[in-house]
């Protein structure tokens, strides 16, 4: 047993894609014993099966009704099936919640176990289109514009692991679990900082402002690459006094309200400015200026980040291909232990005999 | 009335901006006692990042403000001056967590720093939320919004694929991650304090945090060497994948295919059946035409009924939905995810419920975000047992007060 807040948990996670694979990964890192059940082989890539099920238990299970005693035997049960589909099995979130009152559940699904998208077919793509936030992302001329990976499922899943354990300290304390029926559409819809709040308040659409917001909340292109400046009105004058353009010391620039009427200038005036430095250049005048400075980093250059390293950020998992460094922990401060790799059905027979007290394959 | 989950804890709250209020959001929702501490010198400056025009107190009428900070209370104290340190830290002794988004320097200046907190309440959990964490060469760096994305590796994978360009995420993205991941840092700590009886000091980078959505890059990098080029909309699995133009303005439906069969349907639903029969690399070969047959047709129709004809034939489709519609959303509105709360000082407008539907314990949003120092009286002197006269010369000092000093526009 580890020394992990879950240690001695049990996790059942009906697969799946990432958002039942992500939320368990966590629970896994923290000390849990994750049982997979294996979903659709194709839900998972090679490269994400390999950084997300680390540390889990796999089983090939199996006829549903073995499924349900699997399910009653845990503590937290996390599926991302179509909704119906555990009902279909026999095993009906509500039925098992009044046959175990402890149990959390966590159905994560693109839109919800009810209302009228419930059936709807649904992939990374579409599951973000539904949230809100693609209208806002990419360019003004062009058409709406994904965020990188697979947001919408990994937004599924982080908010999946926060719920399910939120609501298994409630049965701690309270002895009661609860059933959460997890919306993707909602947790996108719900996280439309100013943009939402204003549209219902104001009236009209949000428009898609590319990478400038404003000048200075923006990203621009610099000698090696890109980097960002996103600067609030109290750090204005320090990045005024750190880009060092004396036009900027003129009202039309300092002033809040005025600013908003010279934005092109001042774009144009930091896309001078930025040309010239590296990305290590300017988060160094960004640390020293105390100006928020960022830089599009890759996944390959993080790899080399001294910064993570020292934080200890990444997990090692063996693999066919060689070793492969994965994000670990999400946070420091509680104990984290990195999972080694199953294959597929490897601990099937392990987890009826510990689970169920079965002995022979299932 | 079944309980929430977090009901009985209490939260002493000097997070400000939106990472550690979205996460103290969630803290609320769930039923903790969240108690906002802001400084009259030093207040959350999303009150008064987009003012309302005309309006007395903006501070108090802000919906950006109130979206982010529903079901808390608020109470005012100095910080930096020694009383109202005291103050703050008697408040810790009567809490359960201490959670802040701060610059990573800036607790330990204020002599809040997590060995002052337990030697006032020795099972403490304080949750820092720095951009860059509490250690290492980089804790001093800035990092709001899309500094997190950028510097998380997610920017360098975003982006339409024939221009180089790196895009932003449309909202400052690593912050509502980086919030829901503290949620739940704040749950496990509590676990273990249950278990255990020992606090924690959960030390979050939100630079991490926002690193752990993009995993199978990694896996990428480190065995192959490999940077993901930028693919639009497209995915490397199925194709046709894209956002297509509809009618209308600015109108665009996802669509996604997933196998020969969906791409059968797909090509007999926009009537080009002399389509239907090409496989997986032929439409990865065609992809750019695929993606002008299909506009032709949809630029014929509205996103909803785009998709609503493509579901139909089991294809997945959906419209993107912009900040305005999503109100309307027949999915959300029948889920009735909007909540409409009364505010002293605006008109009613609709909020998002909290996505966690607890099916029994009904988690529901019940009041409007605090005005500036509303609670002061409750939490001075129901819970730290100050007298009247006590908090008059506090709010005489300057150490308590019911407005922010000097409170501008634009934060």
């Amino acid at each position: 047993m580890s020394g992990g807040p879950l240690a001695g948990v049990r996790v059942l996670e009906i697969g799946g894609g990432i958002p039942a694979a992500f939320a368990t990964r966590w629970m896994a890192g923290f000390g849990a014993e994750v049982v997979r059940s294996e979903g659709p082989p194709e839900a998972l890539t090679e490269d994400e099966g390999i950084y997300l099920l680390a540390g889990k238990r796999r089983i090939s299970v199996v006829e549903p009704t073995t499924l349900r005693r699997l399910a009653l035997a845990a503590d937290i049960v996390v599926e991302d099936r179509k909704p119906g589909t555990l009902a279909a099995w026999g095993m009906a979130p509500e039925d098992l919640r009044a046959e175990k009152p402890a149990l959390v559940i966590v159905s994560i699904t693109p839109f919800g176990q009810r209302g009228p998208y419930a059936g709807w077919e649904a992939t990374n793509l579409t599951a973000f289109a539904a949230g809100g936030i693609h209208s806002l992302t990419g360019h003004p001329s062009r058409p709406p514009l994904q965020t990188g990976g697979s947001q919408a499922l990994y937004l599924g899943g982080l908010h999946g692991f926060a719920a399910a354990i939120t609501a298994y300290f409630g049965a701690l304390v309270h002895g009661e679990g609860d059933w959460i029926d997890l919306a993707i559409q909602e947790i996108q819809a719900g996280m439309l900082e100013l943009y939402g709040p204003r549209s219902e308040y104001e009236g009209g659409p949000s428009p898609r402002t590319g990478n400038h917001v404003r000048a200075v909340w923006g990203l621009y292109p610099c000698a090696d690459g890109y980097a960002g400046v996103c600067a609030l009105e109290r750090q204005v004058p320090a990045l005024f006094a750190l880009v060092g353009d004396p036009a900027l010391e003129e009202e039309r620039f300092r002033d809040f309200t005025q600013r908003a009427e010279h934005d092109d200038e001042l774009q144009a005036i930091l896309y001078g400015w930025f040309a010239d430095k590296t990305r290590a250049e300017l988060l160094e005048l960004g640390r020293k200026h105390k100006v928020p400075i960022g830089a599009v980093l890759t996944p390959l250059e993080l790899l080399a980040s001294e910064g993570l390293a020292e934080r200890g950020f990444f997990d090692t998992v063996e693999t066919n291909e060689g070793s492969a460094r994965v994000p670990g922990r999400p946070f420091l401060g509680l104990p984290w232990v990195p999972g080694r790799w199953e294959a597929p059905g490897e601990s099937t027979a392990a987890v009826l005999r510990e689970w169920l007290g079965e002995e022979g394959v299932g | 009335m079944k309980r929430l989950p977090l009901e009985g804890i209490r939260v002493a709250d000097l997070t400000m901006v939106w990472a550690g209020p979205f996460a103290t959001k969630i803290l609320a929702e769930m039923g903790a006692e969240v108690i906002k501490v802001e400084s009259p010198q030093a207040w959350d400056l999303v009150r008064t990042l987009i003012p309302m025009p005309g309006v007395e107190e903006f501070w108090n009428c802000s919906y950006y403000f109130n979206d982010y900070n529903r079901d808390k209370k608020s109470v005012t104290l100095h910080l930096a001056d020694p009383r109202g340190r005291e103050l703050f830290l008697r408040l810790v002794e009567r809490s359960d967590v201490v959670i802040e988004n701060y610059r990573a320097d800036v607790l330990d200046k204020l002599g809040l720093g997590y060995e002052v907190l337990r030697e006032r309440k020795r099972d403490i959990i304080l949750v820092s939320m720095a951009g860059f964490g509490k250690t290492g060469p980089e804790r001093e760096y800035v990092g709001y919004g899309p500094i997190i994305e950028q510097m998380a590796g997610l920017a360098s994978l975003t982006g339409y694929g024939d221009d180089g360009v790196p895009y932003k995420t449309g909202i400052s993205y690593g912050d509502p991650v980086a919030g829901a991941a503290a949620a739940g840092a704040v749950a496990l700590a509590l676990i273990r304090r249950q278990r255990t009886g020992e606090g924690a000091f959960i030390d979050l980078a939100q630079r991490e945090v926002m690193a752990t959505l993009i995993g199978e890059a990694f896996v990428r990098a480190s065995l192959r060497r490999e940077v993901p080029p930028h693919r639009g909309n497209r995915d490397e699995r199925y194709a046709p994948q894209g956002v297509y133009r509809c009618f209308g303005e600015d109108r665009w439906v996802a669509i996604s295919v997933r196998s020969d069969e969906e791409w059968r349907r797909l090509a007999q639903a926009i009537g080009r059946p002399d389509l239907a029969s090409l496989t997986l690399p032929e439409r990865k070969a065609r992809h750019d035409e695929l993606d002008r047959a299909i506009e032709a047709w949809t630029e014929q129709i509205r996103p909803q009924v785009a998709a609503q004809v493509l579901q139909a034939v089991g294809v997945p489709a959906a419209p993107v939905i912009d900040t305005e519609a999503i109100h309307d959303d027949p999915n959300l509105v029948a889920r009735e995810f909007w909540v409409a709360l009364p505010h002293p000082r605006m008109k009613p407008w609709r909020q998002p419920r909290s996505p966690w539907r607890l099916a029994e314990a009904k988690p529901t949003p019940r009041r409007h975000a605090p005005l500036f120092g509303e609670h002061n009286t409750e939490i001075l002197s129901g819970l730290l047992g100050l007298s009247q006269e006590e908090i008059a010369e506090l709010e005489a000092a300057g150490i308590v007060g019911r407005a922010p000093v000097n409170a501008r526009p634009g934060g």
